[in-house]
């Protein structure tokens, strides 16, 4: 297995597939969350629930930074616009984000200096060449993102950069899985465990979800024949009455990396407890930045209002992160919540399930009102 | 040309890097040069971008790295190292 192509491989897949089939006994249910975003766009894109057993369902899981950020976050970040000294800097993703002032992009238009960055080091960079200016990253994503923001922070304190701050929405995916699993209605048999995130933090934090709730894990690659692979190895171990960590993603996750572990561990500390959307407060899965960086926490400079927001109206944004809802069985889906005008966050990024299904679903959509 | 095939980690490139909030979409590229805390790094397109690369002090030319919001978070075996069949 060298090339994408063969990850891509029709009669791999169709062996897979069948794989599948064969493994899934018809006599009971399976329910396999797959948490990263990465995932659920990848089984859209390339229909890969179509290939499963009408008895074996993916539930999509929270592994969307900007689909669990609750609205009183984005509102938190937009008052930090309002003042005029900021410039309030963010990923092209979280722009488009509806807070209930609006979204980023739509108070930029309203005048506010907004602006998108790709990098946190660019917004440490504007910073460096705006003296005069206050620049906030709106900081936000799992493991995978996490070391770049305590990066920045640790060259700024190099560079001496007074004027650069951090508004931190950093999560841990771990306490995510675990306030799902104990959500009882939810019912899942195993996880498609995170990627990326996985190269960061290893496949071991897992150890404790497979112990504990006797759920299986098993670490996936990206490609089709990755997450098909990766049901296989679910599948077996149910069948089997096994509850395991397993790597699929061999080819780039094994011990997680240390140094990307120490950076986080020296800039970052955990909050007491932190707001999901679709999860309410979860204890210990956020991160703020340590009292002794607190010259760089936008929260210590400028104070947070700490918004409450309740989601918009009729939108089921919750029930569809709680994978109660498949994405067209909310009421708004398709009709006023679409990708060029999302009311809900899951509609916003590319890897959030809503828009997911609503770019690469094949089936009918719901009809315009 | 580079040195393994970038294709074998993932197919996301510099400029297909999947959704940028995402945090568990990343990028497989090699080492063109090293400067200090920086690298000139090559996808599998041949794109080059500069990237951070505190994390890895002992970075060498050729080495293959997952990068992610212009950071390099992992470096990546060589793919001879990895038995891995469907």
């Amino acid at each position: 297995m060298k090339y994408v192509d063969e990850f891509r491989d029709p009669q791999l897949i169709e062996k897979a597939a069948a794989e599948i089939r064969r493994l899934a006994h018809p006599e009971r249910r399976y329910r396999i969350m797959e948490v990263c975003g990465g995932h659920t766009h990848a089984i859209y894109r390339f229909g890969l629930q179509d290939l499963l057993p009408e008895n074996l369902e993916l539930i999509h899981g929270p592994g969307c930074p900007v689909c669990v950020l609750p609205m009183g976050r984005v509102d938190d970040g937009l008052k930090l616009a309002q003042n005029p000294q900021v410039t309030l800097t963010a990923f092209g993703d979280m722009m488009r984000v509806p807070g209930q002032m609006g979204s980023p992009l739509e108070l930029k238009a309203k005048g506010a200096d907004i602006r998108m960055v790709y990098s946190p080091l660019d917004a440490l960079k504007l910073a460096e060449k705006n003296p005069d200016r206050q620049v906030v990253f709106f900081a936000i994503g799992f493991e995978t993102t996490t070391p770049s923001t305590a990066l920045t922070v640790l060259r700024a304190q190099k560079m001496g950069i007074e004027n650069f701050t951090v508004f931190s929405n950093h999560v841990n995916i771990i306490p995510a899985m675990r306030a799902i699993l104990d959500s009882p209605e939810i019912g899942l048999d195993g996880f498609i465990g995170p990627g990326h995130v996985s190269t960061v933090i290893g496949a071991a934090p897992y150890e404790a979800i497979a112990r504990e709730y006797g759920r299986p894990v098993v670490v996936s690659g990206f490609e089709p024949l990755d997450l098909l692979q990766s049901l296989v190895m679910l599948l077996r171990q149910l069948n089997q009455g096994r509850a395991e960590v397993e790597i699929q993603y061999e080819r780039a996750v094994w011990e997680g990396n240390r140094a990307a572990q120490a950076v986080m561990a020296q800039v970052f500390e955990l909050r007491p407890t932190f707001e999901w959307r679709g999860l309410g407060f979860i204890a210990d899965s956020a991160l703020k930045l340590r009292p002794a960086f607190a010259a760089w926490d936008a929260e210590v400079r400028f104070g947070v209002a700490g918004v409450r927001a309740t989601e918009p109206g009729a939108a089921q944004c919750g029930e569809v992160l709680r994978g109660l809802l498949k994405p067209p069985q909310c009421q708004l889906f398709g009709k006023a919540c679409t990708p060029e005008h999302p009311l809900g966050a899951l509609m916003v990024s590319s890897e959030g399930a809503c828009a997911a299904y609503y770019n690469y679903h094949r089936g009918p959509v719901a009809a315009e009102d | 040309m580079p040195p393994v095939d970038l294709e074998f980690y993932s197919s996301c490139t510099l400029d297909q890097d999947g959704c940028t909030t995402c945090g568990d979409v990343a990028v497989p590229v090699h080492v063109v040069k090293v400067e200090g805390c920086e690298a000139l790094v090559e996808d599998r397109l041949g794109q080059q971008a500069s990237v951070a690369t505190d994390l890895f002090p002992d970075l060498q030319i050729g080495d293959v790295l997952l990068v992610h919001m212009g950071v390099a978070i992992h470096r990546l075996p060589p793919p001879s190292s990895v038995q891995e069949e469907p």
